[in-house]
């Protein structure tokens, strides 16, 4: 694999703000995830990446070139923002094909490319209404149809799969597994650790403003599984099940002051409790209503991952 | 050598004509661009008032053509042409910003220099329309018995061509205006009616810092009427120079446009 992105000792202010701090990295081509909680830096580094935004110290080069006033980088790179903002009054149709113009293709080129765009986002019957027409889903859909439609070597994604069904989740996840096929270099951000997780085992993960680890998910999932996780189990007998993990060492604490058919476990092996679980369900005939994580969230994992 | 800065021409004219054109298509479909045809077709509706008028009023004196001057000097060249030029220039870079759909832009290979002059074009091009076919609507229904005088169309197309070089010029100074303060309407209003309405009327060389100084200039002075007083210590600047003016006026607002947003960083506010 090959080196596509290269920063060093990247950071950016904010006036007194620290946006990002002393990042220095190398992004090879395949899908790279970019993961961290909101706030945490994610699209101050992807601005940077694409000279949107100006670094207050430290270099960011794409295939060797600088980026920032480098127009003609462009040609290589499909950009998805955050936001959700687009030209309303121009139909999806217009604005896939007028951001193609400034491309410079021909108008054949810009015609096909569109429509090519479009499909692949499923799109094409609704491409000739009005983008304020349009629900969140495919507004989202729009902004990544825009990002692909001049067949970019590189892409990067600022949090696609916000706003989208799981449907549509999951044939975006598997669309940006193809242009990983393809060669293609793929930066894709996301605060949410299993969406990351089903594209790529490669994820820098990024929390105030800092590049917190970067390389194998494993090794972050290493990391991820020895935070002390709570889980909720909401059943037809809580106190039997709790009962059969009381002398387990993976087991920190087991709480009910909750809601009287459920119980809070605090483990340090959540791939252990999970697997005994199904077991004693069946062996005690136990109706389960619910089981979840109420703090399975990266904003938890950092939390305890820094010491705080 | 050569052939390679032709290249390089040819890519800078052809992302201006894209922009122009994804902008000019942008333009015509936004609500501020009906609300405004709505508002450049006051002075046609107060043309209609005045024809009635003059067709019910017996002891009506007043000609067609001097109603029309009258309406272009005080309704066009010191209201609508300021107001379109401040809402449309401005807006070349502040409704990206505002709109947050500078990235789109920003991230296309397509240099900053012919997003603003493409896009600049592109409004220009659209509130000269609506100027024209407002003046000519005036001038159709104020002269409609007169038509057949060949020496009236000279005054409307002198007319019509002070008012667009008017539009050419201060858009591009509020173009630059919106390239780098935030509240640039707030600023061009004050600009608009302030400096401008002021700064025309002081004696001596101080009026040559008002845009509207080299307008009126390539208009006559009329010698009489109830709107003269608008013109009163007007010192005008020869009309081959005060072209000359507003063109280096409009070149160097522009260049100060494209430098600014080539070099000044911007942030949007989440």
């Amino acid at each position: 694999m090959r080196e596509v992105i290269k920063t060093e000792k990247l950071s950016k202010w904010y006036g007194n703000i620290l946006g990002l701090s002393d990042v220095t990295l190398s992004i090879e081509s395949g899908i790279t995830g970019l993961l961290g909680p909101n706030g945490a830096g994610k699209s101050t580094f992807l601005k940077l990446l694409t000279g949107q935004l100006k670094a207050s110290i430290g270099t960011v080069r794409i295939e060797g070139e600088k980026v920032r006033n480098n127009h003609r980088l462009f040609s290589k790179i499909g950009f998805c923002p955050e936001g959700d903002s687009f030209y309303e009054e121009m139909t999806g149709w217009e604005f896939v094909t007028g951001l193609l113009k400034l491309h410079n293709c021909s108008s054949s080129e810009i015609n096909s490319k569109a429509q090519k765009a479009l499909s692949i986002v499923n799109l094409e019957k609704n491409k000739d209404r009005r983008i304020k027409t349009y629900s969140r889903g495919m507004r989202q859909r729009l902004k990544f149809a825009q990002a692909i439609s001049h067949e970019p070597e590189i892409l990067i994604l600022d949090e696609p799969l916000n706003g989208m069904d799981p449907l549509g989740r999951r044939k975006l996840i598997r669309l940006i597994k193809t242009f990983r096929d393809e060669g293609k270099t793929i930066i894709v951000s996301s605060h949410v650790l299993p969406e990351i997780e089903v594209m790529t085992n490669n994820i820098i993960l990024i929390h105030q403003g800092k590049i917190f680890a970067q390389g194998d998910i494993h090794y972050i999932r290493d990391l991820i599984d020895a935070h002390p996780h709570m889980i909720s189990v909401k059943c037809s007998d809580p106190r039997k099940v709790a009962s059969r993990f009381v002398n387990q060492d993976y087991i920190l604490n087991i709480d009910f002051s909750g809601e009287e058919d459920t119980f809070v476990v605090k483990t340090n092996n959540r791939d252990k409790f999970f697997n005994r679980l199904p077991s004693i369900f069946i062996d005690e005939n136990i109706e389960v209503s619910e089981i979840k994580s109420p703090d399975d969230n990266l904003q938890a994992v950092f939390d305890y991952l820094i010491g705080d | 050598m050569n052939g390679k800065s032709q290249t390089k021409d040819w890519t800078f004219l052809s992302s201006f004509g894209n922009v122009f054109s994804f902008f000019f298509l942008l333009g015509r479909k936004s609500k501020k661009t009906k609300v405004f045809y709505l508002l450049s077709f006051i002075p046609v509706v107060m043309a209609l008032l005045v024809k009635f008028g003059q067709i019910f009023s017996i002891r009506s004196t007043l000609s067609g053509i001097y109603v029309f001057s009258n309406i272009i000097m005080t309704f066009y060249l010191q209201f609508i042409i300021l107001i379109l030029a401040l809402f449309f220039g401005t807006s070349v870079c502040s409704e990206e910003l505002e709109g947050r759909t500078l990235p789109y832009l920003s991230t296309r290979p397509i240099s900053k220099t012919s997003f603003i002059l493409g896009k600049y074009a592109a409004y220009t091009l659209l509130i000269v329309l609506m100027t024209v076919v407002g003046v000519f609507l005036c001038f159709f229904i104020l002269n409609f018995n007169q038509l057949g005088d060949l020496s009236l169309y000279k005054i409307l197309f002198r007319d019509t061509a002070v008012l667009v070089l008017g539009l050419i010029c201060y858009t591009s100074f509020f173009t630059f205006i919106g390239t780098f303060i935030k509240r640039s309407i707030m600023f061009g209003l004050i600009f608009s009616f302030g400096w401008e309405n002021v700064i025309q009327y002081f004696p001596g060389s101080t009026q040559r810092f008002a845009i509207v100084h080299y307008l009126k200039s390539l208009l006559p002075t009329p010698s009489s009427g109830r709107f003269s007083f608008l013109l009163f210590r007007l010192e005008p600047t020869p009309p081959y120079l005060a072209v000359i003016m507003l063109f280096l006026i409009t070149a160097v607002f522009l260049g100060l446009a494209c430098f600014m947003f080539h070099y000044k960083e911007y942030i949007l506010e989440e």
